[in-house]
C-alpha cells in the first residue's frame, strides 16, 4: 500500500516538474520580458545606495547596462531615417546608428533622475504574427494621472526587442523621422549629423 | 487508497488541460502580472484601447508617403505607395542584415504611420514658437516654481480636480455629440459622486474608490469624428500647437464651458483672465512642463517634434471615439 503510494506521489512529483518549464518558456514572450526589465530598471532607481545627485553618473549607468539590451537601436535608426536610410553608405549608417542611441540615451535616462515611486503597470499585449508585437503598458504618476505608454517589439530569432516606444499615441521614433524628414529636404545629410553632433555637445556641457 | 489514486489522476488532467491551454493560461497571468506593485489594476475601457490599436494596424493609407517632397506641402496620396517605400527601406539593410523578409518589413513599415501636416503658415508657426517657448522658460516656469514651493502638490490636485468637475459639460456634451451614450452616462455619474461625496468636486472618489474614469472628450475630436479635416497647422501664442479644425473645438469647448459662462455674467475681464490663468498655472504646474519639455528637449528640431507630437496625439484621441470611421484622417 505505502509502496504504491510512494510510486503515485513520485509519478506525481516528475509530472510537475515536467510541467514547470511550460511556464518557464512563457517568460521569453514580449510582454514578461519588457516588464522584468522595466522592474530590473526600476530596482536602479530605487537602490538607496544610488540615490541622490551626486550618484547621478554612477546610477545612469547601471540603469543603461539593465535596460539598453532590450532597445533595437539600429532598427529604431533605420526606421527613423526612413527613405533616407538606404542612400548612407555602411560607414555613415554605423555613426548614425551611434549618435541616434545616443541622443535616445540622453533624452530618456535623464529624464528617470526625478523618478519619484511612478508606478508601471502592465496592460495587455499583442502578437502581430511571429515577428511583430505591441505591449500596452501605463505609468501611474504621483499625481494620479495615468500615461499610456505602448512599446512595438521585433522579434530577432527569439529575440525581442524594442523598435518604438508610443507616449500617448505619439510614435517616438515617427517623431524624430519627422525631424529628420524636414530637415533632410531642405538641406544635407551632412547638414543633418552637424545638428545632432552640436545638440550632443550642449547636452555634455549641460551634465556637466 | 483508490481515492487517492483518483485525486491524483484528477489533478493531473487538470494540469494537463491547464498545460494545454498554457498559452491562455500565461495570457491571463500576465494580463494581472503588474509590473511595480503586484497589485490587479483595474484596466479602463479595454475596447477603447483595442479600437485605438487596430485602427492603427489597418489603416495604412494614413501613413503618409516618404516620398512627399516636402513635409509642409500637401501631396494627395499616390496608391500602391506603401510598396514603393517598404521596397525602399528593405533592399539594403536586408542584405546587410542577413534577412529576407522583405514583406513583413514592409508590413511594419506601413504601420509606423506618419501624419500628413498642413504648415503653408511655417515660418509665422516658428515665431510664435518661439515666443510662445521664451515664455514658458522665462514667465510660466518661474510662475510655478514660486506656486509649487508654496501649495503641496496634494492642493494643486484638489484645485485640479475641481475645475475638472466643473467643466464636466464639455465632457458630457461632447460624448452625446459623438454618440458615446455610454460615456455621456459615466460622466453624469462621476459628476454626481464628485459633487456631493467628493465634496464639491476637490476630491475624486469616482476614481479613486468607483473607478469610473474620466472621458476626455473635446469638441474637436467631435468635428474630426464628423469628418472634418485637420486643416492647417496653427500656432497660437500662449495656447500652443493647434489647427483649423481644433481651433473651432476650442472655441466650441469655451461655449460648453461653465466657467465661460460665469465669466460672462458675473466676473469683470480681469477677474476672468486670472481665473483662466490660475487654472493654466496650475495644470502646469502638477504636470511641471514635463510633457512640454520631454517632447521638445531631447528633439533635433523642436518646433517639428512638438508639430508632429500634437498632431499624431490629435489623431489618437480622435480615434479613442468609438465607432470612428478610418477613411479620413
Amino acid at each position: 500500500m505505502n509502496y504504491r503510494k510512494t510510486i503515485s506521489a513520485v509519478c506525481v512529483g516528475v509530472f510537475l516538474m515536467a510541467c514547470a518549464p511550460v511556464f518557464l518558456w512563457a517568460g521569453d514572450e514580449p510582454g514578461k520580458l519588457l516588464m522584468k526589465t522595466i522592474d530590473s530598471g526600476l530596482t536602479v532607481l530605487k537602490d538607496p545606495s544610488l540615490k541622490g545627485p551626486e550618484k547621478t553618473q554612477e546610477r545612469r549607468q547601471r540603469l543603461w547596462e539593465e535596460i539598453s539590451f532590450i532597445f533595437n537601436f539600429e532598427e529604431m535608426s533605420m526606421r527613423a531615417l526612413g527613405q533616407h536610410w538606404k542612400k548612407r553608405t555602411p560607414d555613415e549608417k554605423k555613426e548614425f546608428v551611434e549618435l541616434f542611441t545616443h541622443i535616445l540615451k540622453d533624452a530618456y535616462i535623464g529624464k528617470t533622475d526625478t523618478y519619484s515611486g511612478e508606478k508601471i503597470v502592465f496592460l495587455r499585449e499583442k502578437q502581430d504574427g511571429n515577428k511583430y508585437a505591441t505591449v500596452q503598458t501605463k505609468i501611474i504618476l504621483t499625481t494620479g494621472t495615468e500615461v499610456l505608454v505602448d512599446y512595438r517589439m521585433l522579434n530577432n530569432d527569439g529575440k525581442w526587442t524594442i523598435y518604438d516606444v508610443i507616449i500617448e499615441g505619439v510614435s517616438l521614433v515617427n517623431n524624430y523621422r519627422s525631424q529628420f524628414h524636414s530637415i533632410l529636404v531642405k538641406s544635407s545629410y551632412e547638414d543633418l549629423i552637424q545638428k545632432i553632433k552640436e545638440k550632443q555637445g550642449k547636452e555634455e556641457i549641460s551634465t556637466k | 487508497m483508490r481515492k487517492f489514486v483518483a485525486v491524483t489522476f484528477f489533478f493531473a488532467t487538470v494540469l494537463f488541460v491547464a498545460i494545454s491551454w498554457g498559452e491562455n493560461l500565461s495570457v491571463l497571468a500576465r494580463e494581472q502580472y503588474s509590473g511595480e506593485t503586484g497589485i490587479d489594476e483595474k484596466v479602463p475601457d479595454k475596447d477603447i484601447i483595442i479600437k485605438n490599436d487596430e485602427a492603427e494596424l489597418t489603416s495604412p493609407e494614413q501613413a503618409v508617403s516618404e516620398e512627399t517632397p516636402s513635409i509642409n506641402t500637401p501631396v494627395p496620396e499616390v496608391p500602391g505607395d506603401e510598396t514603393v517605400r517598404g521596397a525602399g527601406i528593405s533592399d539594403n539593410d536586408i542584405t546587410e542584415k542577413g534577412e529576407a523578409e522583405q514583406p513583413e518589413l514592409e508590413l511594419a513599415e506601413a504601420e509606423t504611420e506618419m501624419p500628413l501636416v498642413k504648415d503653408p503658415l511655417e515660418s509665422f508657426n516658428r515665431a510664435v514658437f518661439i515666443f510662445n517657448d521664451k515664455t514658458f522658460h522665462y514667465f510660466f516656469k518661474p510662475i510655478y516654481t514660486g506656486y509649487n514651493s508654496m501649495v503641496p502638490e496634494k492642493a494643486r490636485v484638489s484645485v485640479r480636480n475641481f475645475y475638472t468637475n466643473i467643466k464636466m459639460p464639455v465632457r458630457f456634451f461632447n460624448c452625446l455629440f459623438q454618440a458615446n451614450v455610454k460615456g455621456a452616462g459615466t460622466e453624469m455619474l462621476r459628476f454626481l459622486i464628485n459633487s456631493t461625496v467628493g465634496v464639491a468636486g476637490f476630491l475624486d472618489p469616482a476614481k479613486s474608490k468607483f473607478h469610473i474614469e474620466k472621458q476626455d472628450r473635446d469638441f474637436g475630436q467631435t468635428l474630426g469624428k464628423y469628418k472634418m479635416e485637420s486643416g492647417t497647422y496653427f500656432v497660437w501664442p500662449f495656447i500652443g500647437p493647434s489647427n483649423t479644425r481644433d481651433t473651432l473645438g476650442l472655441l466650441g469647448d469655451a461655449a460648453l464651458n461653465p466657467l465661460t459662462w460665469v465669466s460672462y455674467f458675473f466676473l469683470t475681464p480681469i477677474e476672468s483672465l486670472g481665473n483662466y490663468t490660475y487654472d493654466t498655472v496650475n495644470d502646469v504646474s502638477i504636470d511641471k512642463g514635463n510633457t512640454y519639455e520631454s517632447v521638445t528637449k531631447p528633439a533635433i528640431d523642436p518646433y517639428i517634434a512638438l508639430q508632429d507630437a500634437y498632431t499624431q496625439n490629435r489623431m489618437k484621441k480622435i480615434k479613442e471615439s468609438p465607432d470612428y470611421d478610418e477613411t479620413i484622417d
